[in-house]
């Protein structure tokens, strides 16, 4: 007991020597316990979005394009895929198809084009306003609205597609009616519109004053309105009524399709429709795929442990030698203590006190940061997972 | 209270069915019956071709069960909100062959290029032939998505099904003196109609139920003098001094309600029928 209170009234005297040396002990000790707690968080955060959604269906190419803009919206643009494969699958009543259309962007947020069922298969909860309503609605991510301070009332508008498209694609301002609960997913860094408000910022539909008459109409004429037709940019309560879509819905893009099979038997049927590597679509697990990424940044963790043991070798070096260096500035001063009758062992116990104390501290600051960052974990994994899409 | 308690949980332990006309909703109630609550939310002064949901109706109608749509272009609002795909059913998916293609317009704006905008018939219940196999998607629709037990089903399926074959066989009886008399109406909603019974309708653009202005009446003549039609087939009935000016062209006025809202004591297969009737009775013999 005297020994620690020694070694403590020792440490506090000499208090900057003590600090360095318990920050460098504490980093050496919370690094590679951070590492893994986010890592493993990483992991569980990717492999549960592959694992809760069973299938996905889009054009033939790399899978993990697919995978990566269906569920992370991610930048990758997989060649769309017509919506009679939406229809096709519903029509087989194997599965719930969701369409993702991923196209588009505003502010530097993916706008997901989708239909109400994604809201039901993700649980995705409205925490302020209302859900999707009406064409030209958009709902945001709960990331969404607090990186651009937006909320209900504000208003999106979306980025043309490139610039040597500026025809094609029209920006359309979107009122926001509504902020989804936090989800530590992707879904939180997204902004959400019915896939009929994807097709209008795409230009498949639009609005516009009225350029056929109804002689026309009885007729059956051509008519031809020049580009000083009115296209509405907004889409309001007034001009709903002229918004309209061209053709058929069947033609109509998506990104991907997410489905939800009823049963193992209806998804291993689905699967073997899509085995035919000529045909222009695929069928992919996404949980295989995330699990292979999974696997592939483990092999580099791998590497990273290597590199941290490396570093921790050389940190701790380091404090040996501080620590033995102190012993050789302070050997006057033991020698003081054992003439004065300090026997060998007390010497060696007053040393050791200091070292556990030092150490006791370290592992205390230690642990603290790696509660800390067990608890934010889920939080900052998805931000960082959003961040890399 | 006690009593009303239990009754407003009933009411929400009921499957929740809208349909987005009248035929189809009692079509949902024949089949379903008292196992779920059908509901036509749209109000009876507006056309349901045309309607225009509040955000609160659309809230009420994404509630539901199961969203029962006419297809064929009926109800155009459906395009502009946002409903779940999985609840929506299109009676008309397995019938598309069988629309009628009413008007189609090309045009162009920006350098979009052109596009046509193809009008389709869409009041396809006129027909009952059309009406059974928009019963027998909805009843399908029902048993998949267990709204009600698939032996009742199938047994109201049975029974509505006889009762449109019924009204489809005394109709064609009725009516089959009127193949080749050619017919007027004030609105074009009777294409399935026409082509089920071999009859010639010739439509105006009239508002249903309203007086016609006199640009209308010289229309009408016409249009009576051009085909020789000698009966005019009113949407909804219009104010008295409507039929005298028609009459006084020597016109024979109908009312045929076209039944996309409910008429006043009537189910559809009584004014559907009472309809054929009055037609039938003012025909020529």
């Amino acid at each position: 007991m005297n020994a620690l209170y020694l070694a403590f009234a020792y440490l506090r005297y000499h208090w900057g020597r003590s600090v360095i040396l318990t920050l460098v002990a504490a980093l050496i000790l919370f690094v590679p316990i951070a590492t893994q707690i986010l890592l493993s968080s990483s992991e569980r955060a990717l492999v549960a979005r592959g694992e809760a959604t069973p299938l996905l269906l889009g054009s033939r190419g790399s899978q993990l394009d697919l995978t990566m803009a269906a569920l992370y919206f991610s930048d990758e643009r997989p060649d769309p895929i017509p919506m009679r494969e939406v229809e096709a699958i519903w029509d087989s009543g194997l599965a719930v198809p969701i369409p993702v259309h991923t196209a588009f962007s505003s502010a530097g947020f993916r706008i997901v084009g989708t239909t109400l069922d994604y809201f039901a298969f993700r649980n995705l909860e409205i925490a302020d306003g209302r859900g999707l309503s009406v064409l030209g609605d958009a709902v945001i991510g709960s990331g969404v609205a607090a990186t651009l301070g937006k909320g209900i009332g504000d208003t999106l508008v979306s980025a043309p597609e490139n610039l040597f498209d500026l025809d094609g694609v029209y920006p359309l301002e979107m009122p926001i009616v509504g902020v989804l609960a936090p989800t530590n997913a992707p879904d939180d860094q997204a902004i959400f519109v019915d896939i009929k408000t994807a097709w209008v910022i795409q230009g498949i539909g639009h609005g516009h004053e009225d350029v056929v008459t109804a002689a026309q109409i009885a007729s059956g004429s051509d008519t031809v309105a020049n580009a000083a037709v009115v296209q509405y940019q907004r889409i309001t309560e007034v001009n709903i009524g002229s918004f309209h879509f061209h053709g058929s819905q069947d033609g109509f893009p998506t990104s991907a399709v997410i489905v939800v099979p009823n049963d193992t038997r209806s998804a291993t049927i689905l699967k073997g429709r899509y085995l035919d590597t000529e045909g222009p679509t695929q069928i992919v697990e996404p949980a295989g795929v995330i699990q292979g990424l999974v696997d592939r940044i483990f092999r580099i963790k791998s590497l990273l442990d290597v590199v941290t043991a490396i570093i921790a070798i050389a940190a701790l070096a380091a404090i040996g030698l501080a620590v033995f260096l102190s012993y050789r500035l302070r050997a006057r001063e033991i020698a003081t203590a054992v003439k004065l009758g300090a026997r060998r062992g007390m010497v060696l116990r007053l040393l050791s006190a200091e070292t556990f104390t030092l150490l006791l501290i370290s592992t205390c600051i230690a642990a603290a940061g790696a509660i800390i960052v067990s608890r934010n974990a889920e939080a900052w994994v998805g931000w960082l997972l959003a961040l890399g899409s | 209270m006690i009593v009303l308690g239990a009754t407003l949980a009933g009411a929400q332990d009921r499957a929740q069915v809208t349909t987005v006309n009248y035929p189809l909703q009692y079509f949902a109630q024949r089949l379903l019956g008292d196992g779920a609550q059908v509901t036509f939310p749209v109000p009876r002064d507006v056309d349901p071709s045309f309607w225009r949901p509040s955000i609160a109706d659309i809230s009420a109608v994404q509630a539901a069960d199961l969203i029962v749509l006419n297809g064929a272009g009926f109800a155009t609002w459906v395009d502009r909100v946002s409903l779940p795909r999985s609840k929506l059913l299109n009676t008309s998916a397995a019938i598309k062959d069988r629309f009628i293609v009413t008007e189609s317009i090309t045009h162009s704006h920006g350098d979009g290029g052109s596009h046509s905008h193809e009008g389709l018939a869409s009041y396809l219940w006129l027909d009952p032939t059309l009406a059974l196999a928009q019963t027998e998607a909805l009843a399908a629709a029902i048993v998949a998505r267990s709204l009600a037990p698939v032996e009742d089903v199938a047994a109201q399926l049975a029974t509505l099904q006889a009762d449109l074959e019924a009204l489809d066989a005394a109709a064609q009886s009725a009516l089959d003196h009127l193949t080749g008399v050619t017919l007027i109406a004030t609105h074009p909603r009777y294409h399935y109609f026409a082509r089920r019974y071999g009859l010639t309708v010739v439509s105006m653009e009239w508002e249903a139920g309203a007086m016609p202005n006199k640009a209308e009446l010289a229309q009408l003549e016409a249009l009576s003098r051009d085909t020789e039609a000698t009966i005019l087939l009113w949407e909804a009935e219009p104010p008295a001094a409507a039929f005298e000016a028609t009459a006084a062209l020597g016109l024979r006025n109908v009312v045929f309600p076209t039944l996309a809202h409910s008429v006043d004591g009537g189910t559809f297969l009584e004014t559907y029928a009472g309809a054929v009737s009055a037609l039938a009775d003012v025909a020529p013999k």
